[in-house]
């Protein structure tokens, strides 16, 4: 028998030449933070507020969650937690597959076009250790410049709620629209998905995805889903981009056409879901152009221990051009 | 060299290597591993004047104590991630099995899950970081001697641990030779 130490070798749970985290060039989020620490003053490591699935730990946040709620605040902030979506009892749904054809149609002029850079409102879910979880509502654009470098401006803001203060991801009670970063990053030489172009061919576009997900093998479907929404945080697709992609979700199982939806910001969709263990997934489309419109993601079943009920929302992005 | 010339060849030559140690510790959770090791990487930065010849074996002691504060920080939805059972890693997929059927895999790991975890750190360290003693003391923070010592304690505490769980085809494999 194998000495001790030979046996722990062979039980390395992340080998070298395992699928994850293999040697070779940095990626981009790598290549990112080794800009911002070489050019700008280092901060705290910002939590990202979408995390595994947009649960961010504000302790503060929650407590003064908890403040407001009982101190009688004059001007109601917009806390309160989203509602799901809600599919139209009386639509008739639309299969990927019809879907993906009127994308393939609507791409036949090219117009418009791929542009880097995003512009997202997202809701995402911030828990803490002992208050019940809190959404927090961003908007997020990034705008590339002539030079390669590219800047970011996030501000908290409602679309629902207009007007009303907005809790910031920093713990604070901020007017709707304060704008809580706004950073200019130098040229990045990166040019690994998803920072390179997306590609407009269904095969390639599925390997563009994999090596987005850091995986060095086929994506499962939640795994394709967040590739998706780190693709559309970095670009706004063009009519040809949002075709292929069409095209490889409808060449994908595991997604369900349950019909129409509006919106969080009032535009009509077509859902299609995956029921993945604990959680469900659900992508609101173009009905026209098949363009990715946003992804939510809810709870499928209560978690009391954690304040979390089914069908509360985790996360939610509403990609715009 | 200038120290951020220094760092920035040290950032590109390990950080695929810091990844692995902390992905290794957190049982492979992907969505974590990259924001614990931009914390390890801010942390070394503003230590960069300290950045010995051969770093790795020292960020492995910065992520070391950037782990201590991340499980602490992410208990809380970690537990909920496991309890969703929606990380591929919780069910174990990322466990390397050997190329023979009597893999070691999961059991090694509770033999490994039993000992302190001083000891298993500085099992991982030889074994999977593949760090030899003198960089096995660099990054724990102890003298050459010490660490020699602990991993000679830890590898005779986790042979009794695997001999008293071993499955019967391994002993009787033993009893053979």
């Amino acid at each position: 028998m194998a000495d001790e130490l030979e046996l722990l070798r062979r039980a390395n749970p992340v080998p070298v030449d395992g699928p994850h985290f293999g040697d070779g060039p940095l990626d981009h989020h790598a290549e990112r933070h080794l800009n911002r620490l070489l050019h700008e003053r280092p901060s705290p490591v910002r939590r990202r507020t979408r995390l595994a699935w947009g649960l961010a730990a504000t302790t503060v946040v929650a407590a003064l969650v908890s403040a407001l709620l009982f101190t009688g605040q004059t001007t109601a902030p917009a806390i309160a937690a989203p509602r799901p979506l809600l599919v139209r009892a009386d639509s008739t749904p639309v299969s990927l597959e019809t879907l993906a054809e009127r994308a393939r149609a609507a791409a036949a002029d090219g117009a418009p076009k791929l542009r880097k850079g995003t512009h997202v409102q997202a809701w995402s879910m911030g828990m803490s250790d002992d208050k019940p979880p809190i959404t927090l509502p961003e908007e997020r654009i990034v705008r590339w410049h002539a030079d390669d470098s590219h800047t970011e401006i996030v501000v908290a803001t409602d679309p629902r709620h207009p007007g009303r203060p907005v809790l910031s991801g920093e713990g604070e009670l901020v007017e709707d629209g304060h704008v809580l970063s706004r950073q200019t990053y130098p040229p990045s030489w990166s040019d690994a998905p998803p920072q390179s172009p997306p590609p407009t061919d269904v095969t390639r576009l599925r390997a563009y995805l994999q090596e987005a997900g850091y995986s060095k093998t086929p994506l499962n479907i939640g795994e394709l889903l967040d590739a998706v929404a780190s693709l559309l945080d970095t670009w706004t697709l063009g009519a040809r981009e949002s075709a292929t992609l069409a095209r490889l979700l409808a060449d994908t199982e595991g997604l369900r056409p349950l019909g129409q939806v509006t919106d969080r910001l009032g535009r009509r969709g077509q859902a299609y879901v995956y029921d993945g263990p604990g959680a469900r997934r659900m992508l609101i489309m173009d009905p026209v152009t098949g363009a990715v419109l946003g992804l939510e993601t809810t709870f499928t079943k209560a978690e009391p221990e954690y304040g979390v009920k089914a069908g509360d929302v985790m996360s939610y992005s509403a990609w715009m051009r | 060299m200038s120290n951020d010339e220094i760092f920035a060849a040290a950032y590109r030559e390990h950080y695929w290597a810091v990844s692995r140690y902390v992905a290794r510790r957190l049982d492979g959770r992907t969505s974590e591993v990259e924001e614990v090791v931009a914390e390890v990487f801010t942390v070394a930065w503003r230590r960069r004047a300290d950045l010995p010849a051969a770093p790795l074996p020292w960020l492995y002691g910065v992520a070391r104590n950037c782990l201590a504060n991340a499980v602490r920080g992410y208990g809380r939805r970690r537990r909920l991630v496991d309890r969703l059972g929606n990380d591929e890693t919780a069910h174990g997929r990322q466990i390397v099995d050997s190329p023979d059927t009597e893999a070691p895999g999961a059991w090694v790991h509770e033999a490994l899950n039993r000992l302190s975890p001083a000891d298993r750190e500085v099992l991982r360290l030889t074994a999977w970081e593949e760090l030899a003693v003198e960089e096995v003391a660099v990054a724990l923070g102890c003298g050459r001697r010490a660490a020699a010592m602990r991993l000679h304690r830890a590898r005779r505490r986790l042979r009794a641990e695997i001999d008293r769980m071993s499955p019967p085809t391994v002993s009787k494999e033993r009893s053979h030779g």
